[in-house]
């Protein structure tokens, strides 16, 4: 850490300071009477001259073995292309989560969504002259197209979907587990725009006797081929339904993505985590047997009970059956006002924030004034689609000084009601606890 | 100097050099009472001093040609510090060779059994080449510096 540098002004024996002691305390100020000095200049000016505080305004560098206590991680900010300034993770491959106060608005912008990649050989340069998305292996047809030939053949169809990283808000498990410690903003939501996958599928004539579609991107890692490490694969069944809501989507909120987002072309697959939603997109084999790569067969598995729960006592015993990672839990978040934020009694504030699930549309949102006890519910914003996120207000006037623990929670259509139960999983995946927040009012008078 | 015309108007000379009349001296009294009353209403110009710098402001970006190549330049990479001993340049040296170091700084701390899992994830699903000696070396630094016990940075 570079040591701040002190002011110049601030020497004892500087001379601005004994310009001032003449000038203007000349009568009033006893020789050698430094601190009484301090004390009597200007405050910005003793401000300068105070010990620098550079430690007090930082996060500390990493929290466990408890729970992360912040919203986001604690990660510095840094800027990189084409984005805002994000958390960082890591830096290669890059991993950036979003600033919570991004989620103000259902569709986050594009260089607020957070990044993350697997395999350091992330591209940095898409050559659009080269770049083809084919679709192989059990086809009748191979295809072979480039941007132009995709948007010329196929329809195109827009719709708002919430990209959530499978990880997302890991660094609140107890107790904590290895991985990318996110904190809430591994997620974003956008109106992406593209074309079918069951389209391009269709063109392609998927074989009698195909189970799984594989996608691939442009990135690549160093280790042996074969290994997690050299290439980032990922697969669906065929008889999955979500086939039919599938896009390959060449805009994200109405413009190309951002590289790191995955231009030129990404895997829209509503509703799922975002471990399916391939970046970079350019590969497409239909598989006539199941896809056992490390992505799939090792990587972003669950535990096969309810929520994806189990203890790590049942994971040292070996007891635990996994299947893959697939659709999004129903959660709700607070987005203002800020944690311990102070507001004075009997001042109607708005609390806001967003809500969603991957099984369908949030139906309700409800707010918890004492901490989970009783519940009214939130009024929601405009409905966007059954996989956006859905923004909620709710108006609310302090009656009480003092700490309160405000609580809020969705419910989907499907009638998914968030729990009030942490979940523990050895991937740190599936977070969905009802989250509560502080909020503490002062006296008005 | 011109007298002022009323005689009732008593004119001082202030320490400054200003002339001061009884209304004046009326209205800086008035004034002061305003101050206090300010100054109970609020604390102000609290400031401290801070590293400017920690974040700079981006470069715009560079020209670009009309061709089919769309390219954001390099990715920044962050060197980490990492706590001096045995094993460091082990772990520099295999650890890097596919991940940055920040990913073991970003961990919350582990125990010395998750460090040693963390390792051998590495060596068997993902074809890390190292070898059983400095695969030790490797657990013992990561549990010297980053478990509960030890971690300080």
């Amino acid at each position: 850490m570079v040591a701040p540098l002190p002011d110049p002004r601030c020497a004892a024996s500087g001379s601005l300071m004994a310009d001032i002691s003449r000038r203007k305390l000349l009568s009033r100020l006893s020789a050698g009477a430094g601190a009484l000095a301090l004390a009597r200049l200007p405050r910005p000016l003793r401000a300068a001259c105070a010990a620098p505080q550079d430690i007090s305004d930082r996060l500390p560098p990493f929290t466990g073995p408890g729970p992360n206590p912040y919203w986001n991680s604690v990660g510095p900010v840094v800027t990189y292309p084409q984005k805002y300034p994000l958390i960082l993770l890591t830096d290669r491959p890059v991993q950036l989560e979003t600033p919570r106060h991004f989620f103000l608005s259902p569709f986050t912008p594009n260089g607020a969504f957070y990044v993350r990649w697997h395999l350091e050989g992330i591209p940095s340069t898409v050559d659009l002259a080269e770049w083809r998305l084919q679709v192989t292996g059990n086809v009748e047809k191979p295809l072979r197209l480039s941007l132009p030939e995709l948007l010329a053949r196929f329809p195109a169809t827009s719709l708002a979907a919430v990209n959530q990283c499978s990880g997302n808000s890991r660094s609140y498990l107890q107790p904590r587990v290895p991985g990318g410690q996110w904190g809430n903003g591994a997620m974003g939501n956008a109106r992406w725009t593209g074309v079918r996958l069951s389209d391009v599928l269709h063109a392609a004539g998927v074989k009698p006797g195909s189970v799984q579609v594989q996608f691939q991107g442009l990135d690549q890692g160093p280790g042996p081929a074969g290994f997690g490490s050299h290439a980032f694969m990922k697969s669906l069944d065929l008889t999955n339904p979500v086939f039919e809501e599938c896009l390959l989507a060449y805009e994200m909120n109405g413009e190309p993505l951002p590289l790191l987002n995955g231009f030129p072309l990404r895997l829209i697959v509503p509703g799922y985590f975002a471990t399916y939603w391939v970046k970079a997109l350019t590969s497409i084999r239909v598989l006539d047997k199941p896809d056992e790569n490390f992505w799939m067969k090792s990587a972003y598995r669950i535990p096969d009970t309810p929520r994806g729960a189990t203890t790590p006592e049942a994971v040292k015993a070996g007891s635990v059956k996994t299947i893959p990672i697939n659709r999004m839990p129903v959660r709700s978040f607070f987005v203002t006002p800020e944690p311990d934020e102070k507001v004075p009694m009997g001042l109607p504030i708005t609390l806001r924030g967003i809500a969603f699930s991957g099984y369908g549309r949030v139906s309700r949102v409800e707010i918890s004034e004492d901490g989970g006890k009783a519940w009214t519910a939130a009024p929601l914003g405009e409905d966007h689609g059954p996989y956006s996120f859905r923004a909620w207000e709710f108006p609310w006037t302090p009656q009480r000084r003092g700490s309160h623990t405000l609580a809020v929670r969705a419910t989907d259509e499907k009638g998914n009601v968030q729990p009030d139960e942490p979940v523990w999983n050895p991937g740190g995946y599936l977070w969905n606890r009802i989250e509560r927040q502080n909020i503490i009012v002062g006296a008005a008078q | 100097m011109k007298r002022p015309s009323n005689p009732a108007r008593i004119v001082t000379r202030g320490v400054f050099g200003l002339r001061l009349s009884s209304y004046s001296l009326a209205a800086a009294a008035l004034c002061l009472s305003a101050a206090t009353l300010l100054f109970a209403q609020s604390e102000r110009g609290d400031y401290t001093q801070r590293n400017l710098g920690a974040l700079s402001q981006p470069v715009p970006p560079r020209a670009q040609s009309d061709d089919a190549k769309y390219s954001i330049g390099s990715y920044p990479l962050y060197w980490p510090e990492f706590p001096e001993g045995e094993g460091k340049n082990l772990v520099t040296a295999y650890c890097n060779a596919c991940h940055s170091l920040r990913y073991i700084l970003m961990q919350p701390p582990l125990s010395r059994q998750q460090w040693s899992d963390e390792v051998a994830k590495m060596v068997k699903t993902h074809g890390s080449d190292i070898p059983p000696a400095d695969q030790a070396t490797i657990i013992d630094y990561l549990a010297a510096h980053f478990t509960p016990e030890t971690r300080k940075h």
